[in-house]
């Protein structure tokens, strides 16, 4: 086909001037691509908008890809053209001027319409830019930055200039001006419940801004802290240089500040031996592998207070306490019972005599009145059933027995076989003067007889260690001490949380002989339920589950401090001083000489 | 930029990437410092800083990016390299953390960081996923293009609408005259209008018996079908590319609202020390 395309354009001052085309293709394409046949250049064209073909004798107009196309005002999708049809697309109108059916084609192409008035107004009516709506990006970042550097720093921080700090007086437990600081939600984390009663008040330990928190802050109300080792003698456990917050972490939860991991402890004790030749205590790892055998501190010399941390409950030798008493614990414990000397056959277990303190942790001490009298009368003469010596007074024991063979002497009625006949003479008949005598050396002979005889001695003999004191010729009471703590460098062993556990398990007292026997276990009995800190198969526990650090007998770490501080802090405990660490004697007037 | 951002030198910043967190993964796993994992240890010190880092340098290239001077890194590398810092960025500062949340500013700068990342992704998602389907669309027209036609046939609309019935010829001249394309953000985003008065006018001219001229209707009938058609395509590009906008205006104002928050976590991390 051939095709002749006249390029229509309308001068300014009118007239026309025609350009024309001619090309020999059976499909003229129509659109805005430079690589059409017929060339619109408009917006509104398409880059291939409609196509005009040859076939079966005709010419038709078919529109391409959803373009609009009309002929003769009629929008279409395909049809045939004739001559004189006008096609339109975009501001273009193409007018069919001639064709030979499909040989030959005659095509004016020429823009109609320049003006827009409809586009200008739907322009009018459209956004199609996001960034025209509403405010820009800029003016939002910037009120974000100011909004969240106002809400986040400078509103706290004025809001905290401007509230008068007080300082909390835990003396008198005042909370009165403790409120929430404005500043607390800087907070880097959850306070420890110890410290919640005044977390929330920053400067309770924040005492300078910028600057790290400082030992004196910890020490205003943890005064008298004690060190972990004597720093002269073991340097390398000097606590002089280190903070309190370099172990103590705050601001981690619900958690204990307190070290507990087995690490840190290990960390020296695990090569203390090597490291520290002076001391006296044993390498240790881990409680349920490489613990070292318990050694008890025994009594090793009552009279002289002697106490020795030598012998492990494991050794062949184990270790003796020699505390001055001579105590079968099997006897106390047999199975058909003990006499009593009222009620007859009584049985015992371990609560006759050891009674729980109020915490249950401990038992109380056992004392001669309250606890071995129930059994142990103090009579001394069958004659006088209703008289019994005074326990632990051995001074006024003389006199005790002096004064009753005297006034027995006075009386008379005193019936003993051996005994004078005034002696044995109806009570209440009056003596002579000869007789007074007689009856005085009596009563004197009388009282050294029970104080150098077997019965008196026999009587103490039961629970006491005696000898004989050469230059008297008087038998006397060893001194007693017994220890009140085995494991000084331990906490006491809270008896509550193991209270379901048979005596015992632990406590080997039924076979127990002697009281120089130390009835603790062996570690393996604590190992049985006890492992070390990663223990799967056993209560985990860590060396502060049993041990302290900062120990109460050592002295303050940090004594210039507390000097310098005014403020007195009254502690609930009392400070126990080095001589006496961990040891007391119990009832000390109970028993001893 | 035909290589795409993710691929960009055979993976080069995502490597990078993987390695930083592998690394600092592996440190904070073996880390045991006396105190829960927090901020405070010498780790968290160092992921701090790091993350620190990482937060500047990623707000950096917001003004990297204005700029048509050819640097000494290439932009590619910095569009690279900003979305994968950006999501290592959520792993330091989460180790950073030791995984402690609070009521208190540092949480606020978490999720702050959070909010950021989160809208830099759904803002990757779209760059990679919107451009095919605009082109799509369109189907070789511009948006011009597009708008012009509708101006064709509102124009032949106009003309046509005088022999129809008095309510069937309001219809149609609000379908011309108050056609609204695009307008509020929602409206842009939504890519569509439920009561658009060019399909209200093609359903009243569906339904309407009055017509007189049978063939004037069918015209504007398919004039308003046309029309219709085009304005779901633009309102769809529209929608398309208010995506590709949209999340950078919540990109960037919490982009500076962390800067602040950062700002301060840092200040009063040390003003009580």
């Amino acid at each position: 086909m051939k095709v002749e395309i006249k390029n229509v354009t309308r001068k300014a001052r009118g007239g026309t001037a025609v350009k024309e085309e001619f090309l020999d293709s059976d499909i003229i394409l129509i659109g805005r691509s430079p690589a059409c046949d017929i060339r619109l250049t408009d917006p509104r064209v398409l880059l291939e908008h409609a196509q005009i073909s040859s076939r079966s004798g005709g010419i038709y107009l078919t529109a391409l890809s959803n373009g609009s196309v009309s002929v003769n005002e009629s929008l279409i999708a395909t049809r045939r053209l004739d001559t004189g049809d006008v096609i339109s697309i975009g501001p273009y109108d193409i007018t069919v001027e001639s064709h030979m059916g499909g040989d030959a084609l005659t095509v004016a192409v020429e823009m109609v319409e320049q003006s827009d008035n409809e586009l200008e107004s739907l322009l009018s009516r459209t956004n199609v830019d996001i960034g025209k709506v509403g405010t820009t990006k800029r003016v939002w970042s910037w009120a974000m930055f100011v909004v969240f550097l106002g809400a986040l720093i400078i509103w706290p921080m004025v809001l905290d200039l401007l509230t008068p700090t007080n300082q909390f007086d835990i003396a008198s437990a005042n909370r009165e001006g403790m409120e929430a600081s404005p500043t607390a939600v800087w907070t880097s984390g959850g306070i420890s419940a110890a410290h919640k009663f005044f977390g929330e008040t920053c400067s309770a330990c924040h005492e300078k801004p910028f600057v790290q928190v400082q030992d004196s802050a910890c020490l205003t109300c943890h005064q008298g802290i004690e060190n972990h080792a004597t720093p002269e003698r073991f340097p390398t456990a000097s606590l002089e240089d280190v903070s309190c917050q370099r172990c103590h972490k705050e601001h981690q939860g619900d958690v204990s500040v307190a070290r507990n991991d087995q690490g840190f402890c290990v960390d020296c004790h695990g090569s203390l031996t090597e490291d520290e030749p002076r001391t006296t205590l044993r390498n240790v790892f881990d409680f349920g592998s490489a613990h070292p055998d318990f050694r008890p501190s025994v009594v090793v010399n009552a009279s002289l207070h002697v106490i020795s941390r030598d012998a492990a409950m494991s050794d062949a030798v184990p270790p003796e306490e020699a505390s001055g008493l001579t105590f079968p614990h099997d006897a106390h414990l047999r199975p058909q019972g003990v006499r009593h000397p009222a009620r007859g056959n009584i049985v015992l277990d371990c609560g006759s005599c050891h009674i729980a303190d109020a915490s249950e942790a401990s038992f109380l001490p056992i004392t001669f009145a309250e606890t071995c009298h129930q059994c142990h009368e103090l009579t001394f003469d069958t004659q006088l059933p209703d008289r019994e010596l005074v326990h632990g007074q051995p001074d006024a024991l003389f006199k005790q027995i002096a004064d009753t063979y005297d006034a027995v002497a006075m009386r008379g009625g005193y019936e003993e076989p051996e005994a004078p006949a005034i002696i044995r003479r109806r009570p209440g008949t009056a003596l002579t003067e000869a007789e007074k005598a007689v009856a005085e050396n009596w009563a004197q002979a009388k009282t050294q007889t029970i104080l150098s005889g077997r019965f008196g001695r026999g009587q103490c003999d039961e629970c006491h260690r005696t000898f004989d004191n050469r230059s008297t010729g008087v038998w006397v009471v060893e001194p007693v001490h017994i220890n009140a703590q085995w494991f000084p460098k331990s906490r006491l062993f809270d008896h509550l949380p193991h209270g379901d556990v048979e005596c015992g398990t632990c406590h080997a007292a039924k076979t127990s002989k002697f009281s120089s026997e130390v009835l603790l276990p062996a570690i393996e009995i604590c190992q049985s339920c006890h492992g070390g800190e990663d223990a799967t198969d056993r209560v985990p526990s860590t060396c502060i589950t049993c041990h302290g650090f900062h120990f109460d007998h050592q002295s303050p770490m940090r004594p210039e401090l507390e000097a310098a501080r005014e403020k007195t802090i009254h502690r609930t405990f009392s400070v126990i001083s080095p001589d006496t660490a961990g040891i007391k004697i119990a009832d000390a007037t109970d028993g001893a000489p | 930029m035909h290589e795409s951002i993710l691929i960009y030198r055979n993976h080069r910043y995502l490597k990078w990437s993987a390695a930083l967190i592998a690394v600092a993964s592996a440190v904070y796993l073996f880390h045991s410092p006396v105190e829960k994992p927090n901020g405070g240890t010498w780790l968290g010190y160092t992921l701090g800083v790091i993350a620190a880092g990482i937060m500047v340098w990623l707000t950096w290239f917001g003004v990297r990016k204005r700029s048509y001077k050819p640097g000494t890194i290439k932009l590619e590398d910095w569009a690279s390299a900003h979305v994968y810092l950006g999501l290592t960025l959520v792993v330091i500062a989460t180790l950073h953390s030791g995984f402690q949340f609070g009521v208190n500013i540092h949480t606020v700068l978490y999720f702050l960081m959070l909010i950021v990342v989160v809208s830099g992704i759904m803002g990757l998602y779209f760059y990679l996923t919107c451009p095919r389907l605009i082109a799509q669309n369109r189907r070789g027209m511009t948006t011009e293009t597009m708008l012009a036609q509708i101006a064709d046939l509102d124009r032949d609309l106009r003309s046509q609408v005088m022999s129809l019935d008095d309510e069937t010829a309001q219809a149609v001249s609000d379908a011309v005259q108050d056609t609204r394309i695009g307008g509020s953000l929602w409206r842009q985003l939504s890519g569509s209008d439920p009561d658009c008065p060019t399909t209200l006018a093609r359903q009243k001219l569906e339904t309407s018996t009055e017509s007189t001229d049978q063939e004037t209707r069918r015209q504007i009938l398919s004039r308003l079908t046309k029309k219709e058609d085009l304005l779901t395509r633009l309102r769809r590009d529209i929608q398309l590319r208010s995506l590709l906008q949209v999340w950078l205006y919540v990109h960037v104002p919490f982009t500076l609202g962390s800067m602040a928050a950062l700002f301060a976590h840092i200040v009063t991390v040390f003003y009580y020390w």
